[in-house]
């Protein structure tokens, strides 16, 4: 009995989205406040059903079920493992929050008729790519999400979000073509593209390692890998915040879920290893870290330079997947957690400080931090977070990539790691200070000493504190239940990579 | 019982063309519904044969009764089954949309005359699914090129007179080529009939190899030009767009297609040896691997919404061309099975674009802002089309790529793999900004759709539209059907 909802859930908790975005887009034709309570509700109750998958998952259980076949050997089906588990855990609490979060901040928008229905489709294709059980359904959700989420870039419809929606869409036709490719490759040299059945592909060949390019390049390109990242700093800053966070947030993870089980399910440890595939992989993983902060020192917008942050911390995502030491994997999937919450905090920040005072730019952010403390503050610790700080989030996962590093004996990654640090803090850092301690332009010194708070409302500000508080809490905290599952996560993929 | 049944699908087509037109004199809304009726019998006969040929086999009718060496034969096999199901259902929705289109298309004193003309034309079409005789095909094709040159220059506009004769000074230079070759396999086999054609050529090959050859390279020549193939296109841009909406709907979903159709049945006759000596196969492939290409490149460059989705064809013929040119396994499975998703989508889209002129009047591109609000389902089945010619899973477009897709990697040609991409990917960047365009950057306006719009134009659209989806996920008995088509043309 009990089993069976379990084996019910994954399939649940991809439909109910969907099918409520059709009740939404209904409703909001009667009833705005119908429309906005709907919506939250829909991600509390998705919430709840990923967060019900708990006990099976913890255990180490795997839901694995096929629901139709299209095609002999190509078919619809569901796959619940502990890594899918994690992901789809995180993209339904930030999902949640950042519903709330959009209540307030979208009211003034045009276009909430269909902002809304989008948001909670994409959840429900979200968590389809992570509940489906081969590359086929992987691939429609992975495209309907990808597809979809265009919708949310250019929301603004401004001349600049359409530039960029349109670089998004023929950046994502692209990915999408080569996971064709690489699907197609996997299918004909193993029969199969299920997840279920263990490495499909054991031997390096010419053909294995064009599929190994394409996935790269499908999943690369949603992950925001140099040198496929050009579409991110463009469309990330333009969409509406609450979007931009779960673009940055969550569905930038899509793409490093697709590698992890390219990297060990598809092929396996052994193989990459041998074939020397993995050096691919770090250099463009180095690439991506280093560019990532880099640029995002040059950059002024303080949207774009989150952006491009999160180039860098997906650089970080990439690269621990090819070390292959469990603690690197450790670190790497517990960075998904982490840069999750962390890049959704620093994007809502941002969203609050927008919407509140109309600011982008990072040279008029001067004292804004007495404006807005909480905001601020959340802003501050997420970006702390971000440098990795103990006993924040970040700081656990640069903690173990980084001794996943010397475990590989490459202690240069380390060094990398270090030097992205070092970026970090000098491009989060001056935002941080001048907020708190600078001197707001354009207005006289007595007024700006006086502590007058004008937040954001607190529709958005509690959402924005929890997340603020999760980084600390999932940080050095004991009972940190995201390392928990980070290391279950990290010894279950291990196990399956080793054939 | 049913051994008669192709013969009368073919007589009452023929009939109702020849009924309707006095019919129509007086009553037209008469000799719509006998056209329709005529349609869906077509529709119902091809279901029911499909029954029959699942049951009993493939069968053969002698017409006349005369046995095969001298009289024509009909051969009801999977593959005219297939192909019947795709005309009748198409040409049925096609017509049912077309009895509100068609009023402020043409004028009222030729629009009997138009029925007439579309049933004859899928008279010539059914023949040719059908027909195992290789002059008896000849003759449908000619029939099919004067009925098809008739639903383009009824409208009288300038442009369709040009766009006609153009037409069928091509087609007969390719009806030329065709009966030339025919002529020429008559001479070294002494047979028009298919099976005998096969049976007496592995011995002409030896005693006269260059008639065989050239023969070979003229039916690629004719069929090609009719099917408007790369580089034998040119008339089909100016053909497909000018004519009214219903023929260029039909026009680019069924007539191109089945003379695709006609090469696979022609191709199946000739031995296996010759092809592996002589690089037939290899040019097609090549040119199909061009067209793919070029057709999506000219679609990019045009502004007219039809002359576009008309461009769009010529590459999407190429894929059905790259089946016929691999002549095997998965890929054949998917040219042909991009026959029927070709048909559904490109007809969806002609029809949609029909729509979109009939309730506004914009033919140009860029004149689309705002469209998606004022008529949302019509631009809906445009999404749906636009995401079927990239090829996005869950869509219909994606099947038969990925049967291309694992044909190439079987045959060891992964370019090909490459071609297919690069042309869905062009078919992306002009596809999607018309939607893009439609739906977005303007200011937000009232939906006019349920004003503007009968429903039975409206309904063809949504119906092809919820088929592309459902055969995007069910595409099971699609693909069976031609597995079969594939064991019984003694293919691999």
């Amino acid at each position: 009995m009990e089993s069976s909802v379990y084996k019910f859930l994954p399939v649940f908790m991809v439909l109910f989205p969907i099918c409520m975005s059709v009740v939404i887009f209904w409703v909001s034709r009667y009833s705005e406040r119908l429309r906005n309570g709907l919506s939250v509700a829909t991600t509390v109750v998705t919430f709840i059903a990923v967060a019900a998958l708990y006990p099976p998952m913890a255990a180490g259980k795997v839901i694995a079920y096929t629901i139709f076949d299209i095609l002999p050997g190509l078919g619809l089906s569901v796959r619940a493992d502990i890594l899918s588990f994690c992901l789809a855990l995180i993209s339904a609490l930030v999902w949640m929050l950042v519903s709330i979060y959009s209540i307030d901040y979208m009211s003034h928008e045009h276009g909430t008729d269909r902002y809304y229905p989008i948001f909670i489709f994409v959840l429900g294709s979200c968590l389809g790519i992570f509940m489906a059980g081969d590359f086929f359904t992987l691939f429609v959700f992975f495209e309907l999400m990808s597809l979809l989420s265009y919708v949310l870039v250019i929301h603004e419809e401004t001349k600049e979000a359409l530039r960029a929606g349109y670089k998004y869409l023929i950046m994502t036709i692209i990915g999408g073509l080569a996971l064709f490719f690489a699907i197609v490759i996997v299918f004909e040299l193993a029969g199969s593209v299920s997840l279920s059945e263990g490495t499909l592909v054991a031997v390096p060949s010419t053909m294995a390692l064009l599929a190994f390019i394409n996935f790269l390049i499908g999943f690369g390109m949603k992950a925001g890998m140099f040198p496929l990242h050009v579409w991110l700093p463009d469309a990330h800053p333009v969409a509406p915040s609450p979007a931009s966070a779960l673009l940055s947030g969550i569905m930038l993870k899509t793409g490093a879920y697709g590698l992890l089980r390219v990297i060990f399910t598809v092929f396996n440890i052994p193989l990459i290893q041998e074939a020397r595939w993995d050096i691919i992989v770090l250099v463009l993983a180095v690439i991506t870290i280093l560019l990532g902060s880099a640029v995002a020192l040059t950059q002024e917008d303080l949207k774009r330079r989150l952006a491009y942050s999160s180039v860098g911390q997906m650089g970080y995502v990439i690269l621990g997947m090819v070390l292959f030491t469990e603690r690197a994997l450790i670190g790497d999937i517990f960075h998904i957690f982490s840069h999750a919450l962390m890049k959704s905090t620093l994007f809502l920040a941002a969203g609050a400080i927008i919407w509140k005072t109309g600011l982008r730019n990072i040279n008029d952010l001067h004292g804004i931090g007495r404006k807005m403390p909480l905001t601020m503050g959340a802003f501050t610790l997420a970006a702390l977070a971000m440098i990795g700080i103990p006993p924040l989030n970040g700081f656990l996962s640069k903690l173990n990539l980084g001794m996943g590093a010397l475990e590989a004996g490459a202690p240069v990654y380390l060094f990398v790691l270090l030097v992205s640090s070092l970026l970090n803090g000098l491009y989060y850092l001056p935002i941080i200070i001048a907020a708190f301690f600078g001197e707001a332009h354009g207005e006289d010194d007595h007024e700006t000493e006086t502590f007058k708070m004008s937040e954001a409302t607190r529709g958005m500000v509690i959402p924005l504190c929890l997340l603020a508080l999760s980084c600390l809490v999932f940080g050095l905290m004991p009972g940190n239940i995201f390392f928990e599952l980070s290391r279950k996560a990290a010894a279950f993929l291990f196990l399956q990579g080793m054939p | 019982m049913f051994q008669q049944l192709p013969v009368i699908l073919l007589i009452i087509l023929l009939g109702a063309a020849f009924i309707v037109p006095l019919l129509g004199r007086k009553r037209e809304w008469l000799a719509f519904i006998l056209t329709a009726a005529v349609l869906f019998a077509l529709f119902l006969g091809a279901i029911v044969l499909l029954f029959v040929v699942r049951y009993h086999g493939p069968f053969t009718y002698q017409l006349g009764n005369w046995p095969p060496p001298w009289g024509i034969e009909l051969l009801v096999d999977y593959l005219a089954v297939y192909v019947l199901m795709i005309l009748g259902t198409i040409a049925f929705l096609v017509m049912a949309y077309g009895a509100r289109d068609l009023q402020h298309e043409i004028g009222t004193n030729v629009r009997h005359w138009y029925y007439s003309l579309y049933l004859l034309l899928l008279f010539a079409m059914s023949g040719m699914a059908l027909t195992n005789d290789l002059f008896n095909l000849f003759v449908f094709m000619e029939i099919s090129a004067i009925a098809s040159c008739g639903i383009i220059s009824i409208k009288e506009e300038r442009r369709c007179a040009e766009a006609a004769l153009k037409y069928l000074i091509l087609s007969t230079l390719g009806s030329g080529c065709f009966l030339l070759a025919v002529a020429m396999l008559y001479m070294v086999t002494g047979n028009l009939n298919l099976q005998y054609v096969a049976g007496g050529l592995p011995a002409a090959l030896s005693l006269y190899p260059y008639n065989i050859l050239i023969a070979l390279s003229l039916i690629i020549v004719g069929l090609g030009v009719k099917a408007a193939l790369f580089p034998l296109h040119v008339w089909l841009p100016d053909a497909h767009s000018a004519a009214p909406t219903p023929s260029s709907a039909v026009l680019s979903a069924l007539v191109i297609k089945i003379y695709a159709v006609a090469m696979v049945k022609i191709f199946a006759v000739f031995p296996a040896e010759l092809f592996a000596v002589v690089p037939v196969l290899e040019i097609v492939l090549i040119l199909s691997a061009l067209a793919a290409v070029a057709g999506s490149v000219f679609a990019m460059l045009q502004d007219d919404i039809k002359k576009m989705l008309a461009c769009s064809s010529i590459a999407q013929i190429g894929f059905v061309f790259m089946g016929i040119g691999f002549f095997e396994g998965q890929a054949l499975i998917g040219g042909l099975l991009h026959i029927f998703n070709h048909a559904v989508i490109k007809a969806m889209l002609f029809l949609a674009a029909g729509l979109i002129i009939y309730a506004t009047g914009i033919r140009r591109i860029s004149e689309f802002r705002g469209l998606g609000m004022r008529l949302p389902l019509t631009m809906s089945a445009f999404v749906v089309g636009a995401l079927a010619m990239v090829g996005i899973p869950g869509t219909s477009g994606f099947v038969s790529k990925w049967y291309l897709a694992l044909g190439a990697l079987e045959s060891g040609k992964p370019f090909y793999i490459v071609v297919i991409l690069l042309s869905s990917l062009l078919n992306g960047v002009y596809y999607f900004p018309i939607v893009i365009t439609a739906f977005f950057g303007s200011e937000p306006q009232p939906s006019t759709e349920r004003r503007d719009l009968p429903l039975s134009m409206l309904v063809p659209v949504l119906l092809l539209a919820a088929a592309t989806i459902f055969f995007g996920f069910y595409p099971r008995p699609l693909v069976e059907l031609l597995q079969q088509v594939l064991a019984s043309q003694g293919l691999r």
